[in-house]
Order: structure tokens, then C-alpha cells, then sequence
């Protein structure tokens, strides 16, 4: 039994599950009004945003994605491991003869599948919308690395919040842990940067002082979100802050490498 | 006093465990394996299921799950799946191919294999749960508390489902605290104890090891080897109280 025909069964059930009914139009309203209302050329953006091609539209937009798809993926694997443990069912499923490590990759291959399909299902409607609204698409290029990096994105925080599963012995403290991570990476890491910048000297009164990209830059590549910002920016020639695009692939695999194999560990090692 | 010099709040506590179990698993027989709460039953058929790394089996826990079927006791089945695809998912971690209707069928699951898990009885999680451990033809059935929950029509048709499976070479271990179904369910028992096997043996062996009665039954047994007399026993009864070890056939100091 390969993790790949687990894993796209357990995707299968978890798309089926009743929280798919919050998560769905969550995703929705977020990925496909955000296309609508950023390919407006009427639109006035802050922060002296222009907007001028498809690829501008997906870039801005990616801003709704870390918020909603990511938060879909907490919800669907906050409970990936902790029900199973907490209901006995996981004692059945680990005396099975499946290897524990392919077991652990099903489980992932299942849980970031079920988030990262009506995800890319809504980023192929929102190219429609782009392309009805600006009359342009963007490259094969560019949307590769669009899609690659939301499909990164989504797997890491698919396995931290099933780390997080794990580790929990109940689904409060699951789903606890893995709303603190989500939180901290979304909302409080430009906090958490700007002390940084304060703590080296930089000053915080000017965000936009070439210093305090550099920080920022750093910083991101210990957070997710700032990695997949990093990843998007490989295709803007007019973006460079400091980090060259051999730093942000090798952030972006210690991101997949260490978590991955910190779960599979995990589950080859836990006593349900 | 707390000792500071090697408080570790983060290392995790080892339970008292198994040790001094010397048990051969045979084709064909159903051994009970009887002992009082904390005894060790469980961890010993999570040991035996490979759920746990121990010493001393002669085969790895990873090859001993392809031979064994495991019932863990009192399972939650909960959530929107139907009861044919959470049996589906679980035969898919089986490298064999299962006959999914045959066993929904085989424990009378057949008018509810399409319900959602939510909506099972106690009595027919347990049915699930023990259509899990047939899947994949195993060699051995591992069985903790399989009884709790079935009404007795269901427990006697589960005492004759075991008995086939016997007489058809499949070796099983049972646990259970319902004694009078398991003193006529058991070809052999295994007196559990702190971690330790006390005895095992056909019933009327281990009366007759333990100088007990003929018709002395599994709860004289554990009188006899925890040190309690039958009419001493109430709930308050922790586990202390309880002799830590009596070793058959050594005269205690």
C-alpha cells in the first residue's frame, strides 16, 4: 500500500467532513472576491500599490490566501491524529501492518490535499476573473511558482498543526496550539520583526527605510508566510530585498524537510 | 522532599510495565488472560499487537502486525463516515486483499454498513471494532474486553464466532471481566499480576496449583494470587493492598 493511494482516500473523507461547509465558502469569499476586487482597474489600493498585470492581481491577492486557506488547513488537520488517538481507533490503525512512516505520509498527503484542492480549484475561477477583468493571464512561469508556493505554504502549515495533533492529548489543546502558530505567523510576526529591527539598532518610525526591508526580509525566512512572500517574489524583477533566490528555496525546503520528518518520527514512535 | 538534583519535569515517567511473561501464543486455542485492574493486560496485548517495541518476542513488532488481528477495548467510532468506508480505510493499511462485504456480514453490520459512525450503538462500534481485527485472515486474535457492550444474544454469538475461528487454528487472547462468559469461552488462562505471569494453564491445572475447589471460579483465582480473601474484596480496594508479587510453588519468606 503506497502513502499515495492512502493519503488520497483519507483526502477523500476529509473532503466530506462538515467542516468542509464553513471552510468552502470561507475560501471562496476570500480567493475569488479578493481577484474581483484587485483586477478593478477603478480600484484605489493602499500603500501606493499599482497594479498592472494578471501576475500583480495573484501577488496581492495571496494576501487573503495566507489568511483564509491557511486557517482552513488548521481546521482540517487539527484533529488529524488527536481524534483518532483520543477515540482508540489510531491503537487499531497502528497495529495494521503499513509502515508507520508511510502512514504518517498518507496522513499528510491526505490532510494537505483535502485544503489545497478547492484552494487551487478557486485559483483556476480567479484566473477567469482576472482574465475577463483585465483582458491578461499571467505567464506558465508565474503561475507555476504561484501554485508551487501556495502548495508549500498549505503543507507547512499542515504539518505543524498535525504535529501539533500529535503532540496533544486532547482536541482542545490541538486545535489551541495550532490557532497560537497561525496567529503568530499571520498577525503578531511584524511585532515580532520590528522589535527585532529595534533590538539591531534599526529604526521603526520608517517601514519602508532600506534597513528595515532587510530585517523583514531575514525575518520572513523564519515564518511560513515570509517565505512564501519570498517565493512569490521570484518572478518581480522590480522586488529585491536582500535575499537571493538560492536563501529562499533553501528556506523553503528546510520549512517542508524539518517538519516532515519531525511527523513522521513522531508517529513512528507514539504510543496511542 | 523532592529530589532537585534529578527533578525532570520534562522526562517521561515509565509506567511499572510487563516483565517475567513467558506465554506461547498456540493455533487453535483461546487463552483468557484474567488479572485485576492494573494487572498489565492490556500493555501485554499491546505488545503482543507490536503497538509497543519490546524485548523478547522472536519476531519484530513490525512482522508481527501482519499476523494479527487487534480489538482494542471499548473503541469510540465517532464522525460523518460510513461504517463500509472507516472498514475500507483500515484494510487499506492490510498488503492483502479483504473482502470488505464478507466481513460486514460475518458480524452483522450488513443493514448499517452505510450509517455514519455517529450514529452506531455502543454494541455496533463494537461489532466494527472487531470487524477490524478479521480483517486480512489473522493468525492470532488479540482481544481486550470484546464483550463490553453487546447484549447477551450478540455475546453468545460472539462466544461461537471466537470458538469457530478456534476450530479453524486461529489462536486467540482474550481479555475480559465478564467471568462467567470467559470460564466457557477459554481453552487455557493466564493469572496476570504487577506486570508479572503468575500462572497459566487449563482451568482445572490452575485450580489444582492453586489448591482451590473444583468449582472455584477466575475470581477465587485472583483472590488466591493477589493475597485478598473473596470476602474482603470492596471498591476501596487500591491497589497497594494488593500483594506486590506471590510466586507460585516459592514459599514466601
Amino acid at each position: 500500500m503506497s502513502a499515495y493511494s492512502l493519503g488520497w482516500h483519507i483526502m477523500k473523507e476529509r473532503m466530506s467532513a462538515g467542516r468542509m461547509l464553513v471552510i468552502w465558502p470561507l475560501l471562496a469569499m476570500f480567493i475569488l472576491f479578493s481577484s474581483w476586487g484587485l483586477s478593478d482597474p477603478k480600484a484605489n489600493l493602499p500603500a501606493d500599490l499599482v497594479i498592472d498585470s494578471a501576475y500583480d492581481v495573484m501577488f496581492a491577492s495571496t494576501a487573503f490566501i495566507v489568511f483564509s486557506a491557511t486557517m482552513g488547513a488548521v481546521l482540517i488537520s487539527f484533529d488529524g491524529v488527536s481524534r483518532d488517538r483520543l477515540s482508540g481507533v489510531l491503537e487499531i490503525k497502528l497495529s495494521q501492518p503499513i509502515s508507520r512512516s508511510v502512514y504518517a505520509r498518507a496522513l499528510l498527503i491526505g490532510h494537505w490535499g483535502a485544503i489545497f484542492a478547492p484552494v487551487l480549484l478557486l485559483n483556476i475561477i480567479s484566473l477567469g476573473i482576472i482574465w475577463y477583468r483585465l483582458d491578461d493571464l499571467p505567464s506558465i512561469e508565474e503561475l507555476f511558482i504561484h501554485t508551487l508556493a501556495t502548495g508549500l505554504l498549505l503543507l507547512w502549515y499542515t504539518l505543524i498543526q498535525l504535529l501539533a495533533s500529535s503532540w496533544a492529548k486532547d482536541l482542545g489543546s490541538s486545535i489551541a496550539v495550532g490557532l497560537g502558530v497561525w496567529m503568530i505567523f499571520t498577525l503578531l510576526w511584524l511585532v515580532l520583526t520590528t522589535v527585532t529591527a529595534g533590538l539591531f539598532g534599526v529604526g521603526v518610525e520608517n517601514l519602508n527605510s532600506a534597513e528595515y526591508i532587510e530585517i523583514e526580509a531575514i525575518m520572513d525566512l523564519f515564518s511560513p508566510n515570509g517565505v512564501y512572500h519570498h517565493l512569490l517574489e521570484l518572478p518581480l524583477d522590480d522586488i529585491d530585498r536582500g535575499v537571493s533566490p538560492m536563501i529562499a528555496s533553501l528556506a523553503a525546503i528546510l520549512w517542508s524537510i524539518i517538519p516532515l520528518q519531525l511527523f513522521i518520527r513522531r508517529i513512528e514512535r507514539m504510543i496511542p | 522532599m523532592r529530589d532537585f538534583s534529578t527533578w525532570k519535569p520534562w522526562a517521561k515517567r515509565d509506567g511499572p510495565g510487563i516483565h517475567s511473561v513467558n506465554l506461547e501464543i498456540k493455533p487453535g486455542v483461546i487463552l483468557g488472560l484474567i488479572g485485576p485492574n492494573g494487572a498489565g493486560k492490556s500493555t501485554l496485548m499491546r505488545a503482543i499487537c507490536g503497538l509497543y517495541d519490546s524485548d523478547g518476542f522472536n519476531k519484530s513488532s513490525s512482522s508481527r502486525r501482519f499476523g494479527i488481528g487487534y480489538m482494542p477495548e471499548q473503541v469510540r467510532w465517532e464522525g460523518r463516515v460510513s461504517v463500509r468506508n472507516s472498514l475500507r480505510t483500515i484494510a487499506m493499511m492490510r498488503d492483502k486483499y479483504v473482502d470488505i462485504d464478507d466481513i460486514i456480514r460475518k458480524v452483522g453490520l450488513s443493514s448499517k454498513s452505510e450509517n455514519y459512525l455517529d450514529d452506531l450503538s455502543q454494541g455496533m462500534r463494537q461489532r466494527l471494532s472487531l470487524a477490524c481485527a478479521l480483517l486480512g485472515d489473522p493468525k492470532i486474535l488479540v482481544m481486550d474486553e470484546p464483550l463490553n457492550g453487546l447484549d447477551p444474544l450478540a455475546q453468545r454469538a460472539f462466544c461461537n464466532l471466537l470458538k469457530d475461528l478456534a476450530s479453524k487454528g486461529v489462536a486467540i487472547v482474550i481479555s475480559s471481566h465478564q467471568v462467567t462468559d470467559l470460564e466457557t469461552l477459554v481453552d487455557r488462562i493466564a493469572l496476570l499480576h504487577h506486570g508479572q505471569l503468575l500462572i497459566e494453564g487449563t482451568l482445572p491445572n490452575v485450580r489444582k496449583k492453586l489448591e482451590l475447589d473444583a468449582d472455584s471460579g477466575i475470581v477465587e483465582m485472583i483472590c488466591s494470587v493477589t493475597g485478598i480473601s473473596p470476602e474482603d474484596i470492596s471498591l476501596d480496594l487500591s491497589n497497594d493492598d494488593l500483594l506486590p508479587f506471590k510466586q507460585i510453588g516459592v514459599e514466601e519468606e
